[in-house]
């Protein structure tokens, strides 16, 4: 089922797996915990796919990480060959994601062990290095993905002080002093935002035609495939355990490395196949390396994981080192969903082609208020108050314009989830040391991840130099 | 003045606000943190990354003010929040039939349009109610003035 909503709900144009998540979330609710990440994990699977059948076919990426698709994928569909693309598109992740399984079977435990050497210092740590991690990838400025990361942090403190039991930022609201629900703020940022921006041109899409009988790739896209699939989700799955990877970045990051690797590299952006199994790999491997990272240190590393996150948390169940050993059932339930999930994605979507491409052909100015609908009764439903649905639109008014002004929602998704843990982690510390800032450089780990931290915000402006310079030469040139 | 600064300082309100209220809340000493330490410091911090912002946006080249298209999402916000008041009053059917009524009419910019847009409203409020009323039955808040189904 959650293969089958995430693909329906992914395969609208600018509906994300984060967005799709956010929508479905609320199902989640009256299930038991185990079926409940099941589920979830079935929708980021399905939604990830159904970006990429948007991109292939009509040439609007489904979501971030499915731009690159659109590259070649789209010149394949205009080549006569969305069959090939589509089918590669999916054995790929199919591929990716069971190798990203096995690494979370086989990783997961060993981490928790290594995560138990970590105090409070090290957390503080962690997320400061997180942090800085996605904001120096920032798209457009890092300057600015600091500034929604600042913010994503203060709505975080607002509720009550889990020290103190003081209400913070709660100006009388009681419903306030539950904090700012999760889900308004994502399905506001996310979803509502997408309509909202959807609303500005409604515009009319082309669909390529594809026959079911020519989704299979030929021996010569295997070949040329084949590398390109192992090489993406490698690359994918290691992107995806640092906190502040993301699929997106994985998905690019492949996209370069095969251009690199190519020897026909004047292929790419012309419908070369190698475009399309590179990054989807990768895309789908950076999901399973997020859940190592999420089940053993307790740490979201990316904005799916920490819806995941914010489900488990809901359900009352608190990932991290321990969750392996208390809840057993939620992590092997998860691997064997995973693996089904994979398999059914293969055996379902593709032969559901046909469904979702009548899916894509529902005009926009009848779909949107159709998920503004979803969106509303879906937030409604987690705490049965209007307030969080009027929380959600202004989440959505913010999320706009946001995007207007350049300004990126991933990081204050991220800084909200991870605001309770740095700050607990800042305030447990400095009472550990009596007020030095210094335990975060005198603990080995802590001062490693701060250094890192450091590493990274100190090549960003000597390469954003560099990059000025060039720039400079090239206009003189 | 260019849209880096507007965005700017728009932050530096928001963090101007966060750390006048956070101040109040009891910062305490580095010793024993209070509950107003990280949202001071937090706050600050967003202040300085948005000065950094308004400087370039006053010192460099001026970014062209992003083209917002107000009319539709206006609408999209104003009729939400005017069903968030409606479902206070009347059932939920109801209410959704006149928020589906207000988008589509909105949105679907056709001649004789309204036999579309009646019949859409009323395909998909039926179909909402049936949803999330019936089979799901989420518990909207009960409608003080008018309920068809009680």
């Amino acid at each position: 089922m959650g293969v089958f909503l995430g693909t329906m709900i992914g395969v609208l144009p600018g509906i994300g797996p984060s967005g799709t998540i956010s929508i479905l979330l609320p199902l989640t609710f009256k299930i038991s915990p185990v079926t409940s990440i099941i589920l979830l994990s079935g929708i980021y699977y399905g939604a990830q796919y159904g970006g990429s059948t948007t991109s292939i076919l009509v040439n609007i990426p489904g979501e971030a990480s499915s731009v690159v698709t659109c590259l070649d994928g789209y010149q394949m569909a205009r080549k006569g060959r969305a069959g090939p693309a589509l089918g590669i598109a999916a054995f790929g992740s199919f591929i990716a994601g069971t190798f990203s399984v096995i690494g979370l079977m086989f990783l997961s435990h060993p981490l928790s062990k290594f995560a138990l050497l970590f105090g409070p210092p090290e957390y503080f740590s962690l997320i400061v290095l997180g942090i800085t991690f996605i904001t120096y990838l920032a798209q457009k400025s890092m300057a600015k993905a600091l500034v929604t990361a600042a913010f994503g942090f203060l709505l975080s403190f607002v509720g009550m002080d889990m020290i103190t039991g003081k209400s913070r930022y709660t100006f009388g609201i009681p419903i306030l002093s539950d904090g700012v629900g999760i889900l308004p703020l994502v399905m506001g940022l996310f979803g509502v935002a997408e309509v909202f921006k959807n609303l500005d041109a409604l515009e009319t899409r082309t669909i390529f035609k594809t026959k079911l009988g020519g989704l299979l790739p030929n021996r010569q896209d295997w070949k040329d495939s084949g590398r390109p699939i192992v090489r993406g989700t490698l690359l994918g799955f290691l992107i995806g355990v640092i906190p502040g990877g993301s699929s997106p970045l994985a998905s690019f990051a492949s996209y370069a490395v095969e251009k690199r690797c190519s020897k026909h590299p004047e292929e790419f952006g012309h419908g070369a196949i190698e475009g399309v199994a590179g990054p989807e790999s990768a895309n789908n491997s950076a999901f399973g390396g997020g859940l190592v990272t999420l089940f053993s240190l307790g740490i979201p590393p990316t904005v799916v994981s920490a819806l995941l996150f914010a489900a488990m948390m809901i359900q009352g169940i608190q990932p991290g080192p321990f969750l392996i050993s208390e809840h057993p059932d939620i992590f092997w339930g998860l691997v064997a969903s995973m693996y089904l999930g994979n398999i059914l994605l293969l055996f379902i979507n593709i032969p559901l082609i046909g469904v979702w491409v009548q899916i894509l052909k529902v005009p926009s100015k009848l779909l949107h208020p159709l998920i503004l609908l979803f969106c509303i009764v879906g937030v409604y439903s987690i705490r049965n108050t209007l307030f969080d649905v009027g929380m959600m639109m202004l989440f959505g008014v913010l999320g706009y314009l946001m995007d207007k002004f350049d300004y990126e929602p991933a990081p204050l998704v991220l800084a909200f989830v991870l605001g309770p843990i740095l700050e607990q982690g800042l305030r447990q510390s400095l009472r550990l040391s009596g007020g030095s800032f210094l335990i975060f450089l005198n603990r080995p780990l802590s001062a490693i991840l701060l250094g890192v931290a450091m590493l990274l915000t100190i090549s960003y402006f000597f390469f954003k130099r560099q990059r000025e310079v060039f720039d400079v030469k090239d206009e003189k040139a | 003045m260019g849209s880096e600064a507007i965005g700017s300082l728009f932050w530096i309100g928001v963090g101007l606000f966060f750390a006048i209220e956070g101040i109040s809340l009891n910062v305490g000493i580095l010793k024993n943190p209070g509950p107003g330490f990280l949202p001071v410091m937090m706050a600050t911090l967003l202040v300085l990354f948005s000065l950094f912002i308004l400087i370039k946006g006053l010192t460099k080249r001026k970014v062209p003010f992003p083209k917002v298209f107000w009319k539709r999402q206006f609408l999209a916000v104003v009729s939400v929040f005017f069903y968030i008041f409606l479902l206070e009053f009347i059932d939920f059917l109801l209410s959704t039939f006149i928020l589906m009524f207000i988008l589509f009419a909105t949105l679907i910019r056709e001649r004789n349009r309204w036999p579309k847009v009646l019949l859409y409203s009323a395909a998909v409020a039926l179909a909402a109610w049936l949803l999330f009323y019936v089979v799901i039955r989420t518990p909207f808040p009960y409608p003080r003035f008018i309920s068809i189904w009680s």
